[in-house]
């Protein structure tokens, strides 16, 4: 049966969270990811609509899509919020940098967990936040 | 989604077996065959006829809101009355009867609007059967009842997929009470052990902390051990939770040993950077135990005898 290549999940509460991740638990399983890169690209979601939820002060929403290259399957997930944005950038995504009290290990470990990532940020206006993650097709 | 784990779809092949059941055969077939080219003919007439009495009824008005959906639906419609008779009843037939059911319990639509509207239809068809001047009376009973044998295959399909529907509702909330609740176990003298299952997310941590907490004090163990053979994945607010924890049992002046961590789980806590290494985890829960008799100095010795 063939398989939506794309939709997205809104993150307003944190049941959203847990929405998302067994969203796209479902999506990357069925697009053929094995159980290890599943697990990375779902700690990755958790990580970033926890920070929209935790951290913009605004509603955001998830959208993935799936991406087909010759031999290789991937996922995009993009992070967009409205919120206040991130003053420096590179410095969030520090290891052990946080303006919350927790541990700040989210944006580096997500940088880790994927294969791409890409912040996008204004001040006042919002956080985009695009990661990607390949494998090998079935 | 997938629908061959249902135990009330069938899949496609057991579809053939009800198939069977209902005496469905080739000769039915072609029956509705022969009523195709009427059915063709008359299919916008009827969905226009069908459509004008559903939005009769506030009831079913709600779900035709706009223009876009309403034409949208009609062309659905007349598709799916089409398909009733086109003679082709394979796999995708079966898949798009399927879906019916699912799409109507996701929006909502109750089953006993789908069961009217065949029965809307077959008022309209009727005549086209028994009026038409190319069918004999006995050609015009054997395409009335192949009619009648296809709709209740179509009716007992869309169905039970709404059953589905509902029942994967019924065990996905299921399967979140059950996250809710973590229970806090005595498995031994001066051993306590809470099988997580599910993500420790932090409406949960405060309650789960409380009572390992409660737990540990009331049983007077000084080990304690948190099992997370059931969390599918950790991330930093995990992780967090997981260390808060710890520390809040450290202050009672016992000890936990996380168990059940499996490789893909140490794997990602690694990538996440973070660090455990103060704290004492083991890949299996038994292991876990060994760990904390021995801390207890409790040896457990094989049965001579055995
Ligand atoms: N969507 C966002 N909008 C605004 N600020 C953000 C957003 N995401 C992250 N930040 C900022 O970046 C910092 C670092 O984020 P990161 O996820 O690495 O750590 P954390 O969320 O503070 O803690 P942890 O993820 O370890 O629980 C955050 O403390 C916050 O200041
Ligand atoms: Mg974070």
């Amino acid at each position: 049966m063939a398989i939506e290549e794309t939709g997205e999940n809104p993150i307003k509460n944190e049941g959203d969270i847990v929405t998302c991740r067994k969203l796209i638990r479902n999506v990357a399983t069925t697009a053929g990811f094995g159980m290890t890169d599943v697990t990375r690209i779902v700690t990755a979601v958790s990580e970033l609509a926890r920070n929209v939820y935790v951290h913009a002060g605004s509603d955001g929403v998830m959208r993935w899509q799936l991406l087909y290259q010759p031999g290789k399957i991937g996922i995009q997930l993009v992070f967009e919020d409205y919120g206040k944005g991130i003053p420096d950038i590179d410095q969030a995504i520090e290891a052990g940098f946080t303006t919350a009290g927790t541990m700040g290990m989210g944006l580096s470990g997500v940088k880790r967990l994927m294969d791409e990532m890409h912040i996008q940020s204004e001040l006042g206006i919002g956080t985009t936040i695009t990661v990607a993650k390949w494998g090998r097709a079935k | 989604m997938n629908h061959s784990h249902s135990k009330y779809l069938s899949n496609f092949k057991n579809w053939a077996e009800q198939k069977r059941f209902l005496d469905f055969t080739e000769k039915d077939v072609e029956f509705l065959k022969k009523l195709h080219p009427f059915a063709i003919e008359y299919a916008d007439s009827f969905v226009d006829q069908l459509y004008e009495h559903l939005l009769q009824f506030p009831d079913t008005k709600r779900f035709l809101s706009d223009e876009k959906t309403l034409n949208r639906l009609k062309l659905a419609q007349k598709a799916y009355f089409m398909d009733l008779t086109s003679g082709e009843y394979g796999e995708e037939y079966y898949q798009s009867r399927i879906k019916v059911g699912i799409a109507h319990q996701r929006i909502g639509l109750p089953p006993r609007v789908y069961m009217s509207t065949y029965c809307y239809y077959m008022q309209l068809i009727i005549p086209k059967i028994y009026g038409n001047p190319m069918f004999d009376v006995e050609t015009a009973n054997g395409v009335f009842l192949a009619l009648h044998k296809i709709i209740n295959l179509d009716q007992e399909l869309a169905i039970s997929s709404y059953i589905h529907a509902i029942d994967e509702v019924i065990s996905r909330q299921t399967e979140e009470i059950l996250e809710m609740s973590t229970p806090v176990i005595q498995i031994w003298d001066g051993v306590v052990a809470a099988p997580i299952i599910g993500m420790l997310d932090s409406g949960r941590t405060q309650q789960f902390m409380e009572r390992l907490l409660e737990a540990i004090v009331e049983t007077n163990s000084p080990v304690a051990l948190i099992d997370i053979t059931g969390v599918p994945q950790i991330d930093t607010a995990t992780a967090q939770h997981l260390i808060d924890t710890i520390n809040a049992v450290k202050l009672l002046g016992s000890q936990v040993i996380i168990t059940g961590v499996r490789p893909v789980i140490a794997q990602t806590l690694v990538h996440l950077g973070i660090d455990l290494s103060g704290i004492i985890t083991r890949p299996t829960m038994a292991s876990g135990l060994k760990v904390a008799l021995d801390k207890l100095n409790i040896k457990v010795m094989d049965n001579p005898r055995a």
